[in-house]
């Protein structure tokens, strides 16, 4: 019996390998994704200081807006365009206002279109992923301050950020209760 | 023999009636166990087609709520999948396995049991959800969030009970592996040992390798929706299209567990009736060994429209054809062992036949599929919905009956009615052509699946695969019938049941003693 206890004993932790495969594969995928810019990943943080070069070239930034599920929420970006000079910070802010008569969690997801161009646009400062509680009737300003990398290709065309808004008010409190 | 029929008199201390079900341990109790709870399971899988067939028989909504529709579409392919088939080929494994082999018993027989006994209790938290006031799931089988995510309260059932369906399968496949590498009669190389036994062996590593991935997936879907994470969820920064790379991870594989047992069975009847070896033994054990390695890399195809880089498309397109050739291998290796064959037509021959023809037709519709701009089409209708119907009906399903047919005489020591088992053959295979050839039609037209309702000039095609569908559903109570006249019988099978047949099995007394072997054959 020996040999089948061996047997039991490999074919078990194959089994635990393959399971904790399955969780390898979330950032293995996390990775592939920022390599490829597929679906527009954005990397979180981006270092800003003095000895970053301002080039001599400008690109036309778009904002776009979404609310997910129709939350009843406003929510756009304070201007659509802008047209920035690469390796300069700047700021802009969207602004979100609460229809609804109850306080309401909120998060946003960014997105970068094209998608390989996600990796050349850095984000100092941004509300993504943050957990936003807004009240009744209240109108937030959710600021973002951002630099078009400086290697960013030659002859790229416009850049396309967009926002969408998360009502998750309900996984907040369901949440909590557990 | 004697020492077989001494060594069953010795079995009278176990218990009788149900607790003899409950606690047995022997492969060919728990085999049947496994076979009549497939039998149970694809009725009532078979009930919920029905429901959709009549619902869609023609354009508007006359049975049933699009929410229960959605439902019954869900339900049935999951009870098809993990309830109906792979517990069928379950159950042949544990019927066939030691007495192709040579052992005893299992190798594990007190594990057989609990993989067995998981099942009536998963299934019967599965199908409580359909009485659930928010419904059972109704997400389609795969579970793709967002949408499974914003379901009612059956989500967390559903997904337990996949859980111990997974576990269950984990438990038979390490099952089957400890038998097959320890227990075979001396003598029996690995390149001696019977196909069947070979294609069990390779789906259990397939089962190992992939349903542990399905269980990781859908913990994730459970921990997203009530602690918080978000693996999936967008608010999160989660991606839902990453749930689809997982599943699918083991969906695919899990395709394969569906059909390379019903490949061994194949392999199996057609030298039978044929009366000659088969022909390329070896290129069939790598056959299918390479289509169980090819299985883990080509995943994404299910999924080439959801947004991936070219060389993804690409790559994941070549994979797929390239599983063609070791099919087509075995295709090919079928039809020379039937050249020059005294061929004679008894029912599992001719369900063995019908399986070639008509699962090569399902392969040909997947080779379609493969190709990336086609698949931008077909995506998502019915011609999808025909192409793994074919595959899995007259596929694996055929492959199963075939299976019973063949070794009825063996594990009961009585012969079914042949003419009885013929027209149930050909009702099945005309009914089964009525139900999904005319979904390529509808499908190429673009209607698209899991809708209840649908464009009038979809009709005609709808109401003849409906028709077809109840034909179907009508020739299988035959089946229960044939089934019932046989047991009714009294024991005459020969031991050699099958003048063409090979194996061990074949030495055994017809019906094959309570435990199979006790002294080891010898194999030369």
């Amino acid at each position: 019996m020996t040999g089948t206890k061996g047997t039991i004993v490999k074919l078990s932790l194959v089994v635990v390998a393959m399971y904790g495969f399955s969780y390898a594969l979330v950032p293995i995928y996390d990775k592939f994704c920022e390599i490829t810019g597929l679906n527009g990943k954005t990397n979180e943080v981006a270092y800003i200081g003095n000895d970053i070069q301002k080039d001599n070239r400008f690109v036309t930034i778009k904002f776009i807006s979404n609310v997910a599920n129709s939350a009843p929420l406003d929510f756009e970006p304070s201007v659509t365009e802008m047209t920035v000079q690469v390796g300069k910070p700047y700021n802009t802010h969207y602004v979100m206002k609460n229809n609804s008569s109850k306080q309401l969690h909120t998060t946003a997801s960014p997105s970068v279109t094209p998608g390989k161009h996600a990796e050349y646009f850095k984000k100092v400062e941004c509300f993504c992923f943050e957990q936003q509680t807004i009240n009744a009737g209240e109108v937030k300003d959710l600021g973002i301050q951002f630099i078009i990398d400086n290697d960013l290709p030659h002859a790229s065309g416009d850049i396309i950020l967009s926002y969408t808004m998360f009502d998750i008010t309900d996984s907040v409190k369901e949440t909590n209760r557990l | 023999m004697s020492a077989n029929i001494d060594h069953l008199k010795e079995e009278h201390h176990q218990p009788s009636g149900l607790m003899r079900w409950i606690t047995t341990t022997n492969h060919k109790d728990i085999g049947s166990l496994y076979l009549w709870f497939s039998l149970l399971m694809f009725f009532v899988g078979g009930l919920m087609a029905l429901i959709i067939r009549a619902e869609l028989f023609q354009p508007g909504l006359q049975f049933v709520v699009p929410g229960f529709f959605n439902q019954m579409t869900t339900m049935h392919a999951l009870i098809m999948i993990f309830g109906a088939v792979m517990p069928a080929f379950v159950g042949l494994a544990n019927w066939q396995l030691p007495m192709m082999i040579g052992a005893p018993d299992m190798a594990l027989p007190r594990l057989n049991n609990w993989s067995f006994w998981i099942l009536p209790f998963a299934f019967t938290m599965l199908l409580s959800t359909l009485f659930f006031e928010s419904g059972g799931p109704a997400a389609g089988w795969t579970l793709y969030p967002p949408l499974s995510l914003q379901g009612g309260n059956s989500m967390p059932f559903v997904i337990f009970s996949l859980h111990l369906l997974g576990a269950s399968s984990i438990l038979g496949a390490i099952n089957v592996i400890a038998t097959i590498l320890n227990m075979r009669a001396p003598g029996m190389t690995l390149m001696k040992m019977p196909i069947f036994v070979w294609t069990w062996l390779i789906t259990a590593f397939l089962l190992i390798a992939s349903m542990p991935v399905l269980a990781g997936a859908i913990t994730m879907l459970l921990t997203d929706r009530f602690y918080g994470t978000s693996f999936f969820t967008a608010a999160g920064g989660g991606d839902p299209v990453l749930f689809q790379h997982i599943f699918w991870f083991f969906g695919h594989p899990e395709v394969y567990i569906l059909i390379l047992p019903a490949f061994g069975i194949v392999s199996t009847i057609i030298p039978a009736f044929s009366r000659k070896k088969l022909f390329g033994y070896d290129s069939m054990v790598y056959a299918t060994a390479s289509i169980a390695l090819l299985s883990f890399i080509v995943w994404a195809h299910h999924m080439f429209t959801v947004g991936m880089p070219l060389a993804g498309e690409i790559f994941f397109m070549f994979t797929t054809m390239l599983i063609a050739v070791p099919t087509g291998v075995k295709v090919f290796n079928w039809v020379a062992t039937m050249w020059k064959g005294s061929m004679t037509f008894e029912t599992p021959m001719l369900f063995a036949l019908a399986f070639i023809i008509l699962f090569t037709i399902g392969g040909f519709s997947g080779l379609m599929l493969a190709i990336t701009p086609a698949d931008f089409q077909y995506h998502d209708t019915y011609f999808v919905v025909a192409h793994f119907h074919y595959v899995l009906v007259p596929g694996a399903v055929f492959a199963i009956i075939a299976a019973v047919y063949y070794w009825l005489p063996k594990w009961t020591g009585k012969m079914y009615n042949e003419t009885l088992g013929k027209v149930h053959f050909w009702m099945t295979t005309i009914f089964v052509n009525i139900t999904f050839f005319p979904m390529h039609f509808v499908g190429l037209a673009g209607m698209p699946r899991r809708i209840p309702d649908y464009a009038v000039q979809f009709t005609d095609f709808n109401m003849i695969a409906s028709v077809g569908a109840f034909g179907f559903g009508l020739s299988q109570l035959l089946f229960v019938y044939i089934l019932f006249l046989t047991l009714k019988q009294p024991v005459t099978a020969e031991d050699k049941s099958w003048e063409g047949a090979e194996g061990l099995e074949w030495t055994l007394p017809s019906p094959a003693p309570y435990h199979s072997f006790d002294t080891p054959p010898k194999v030369e």
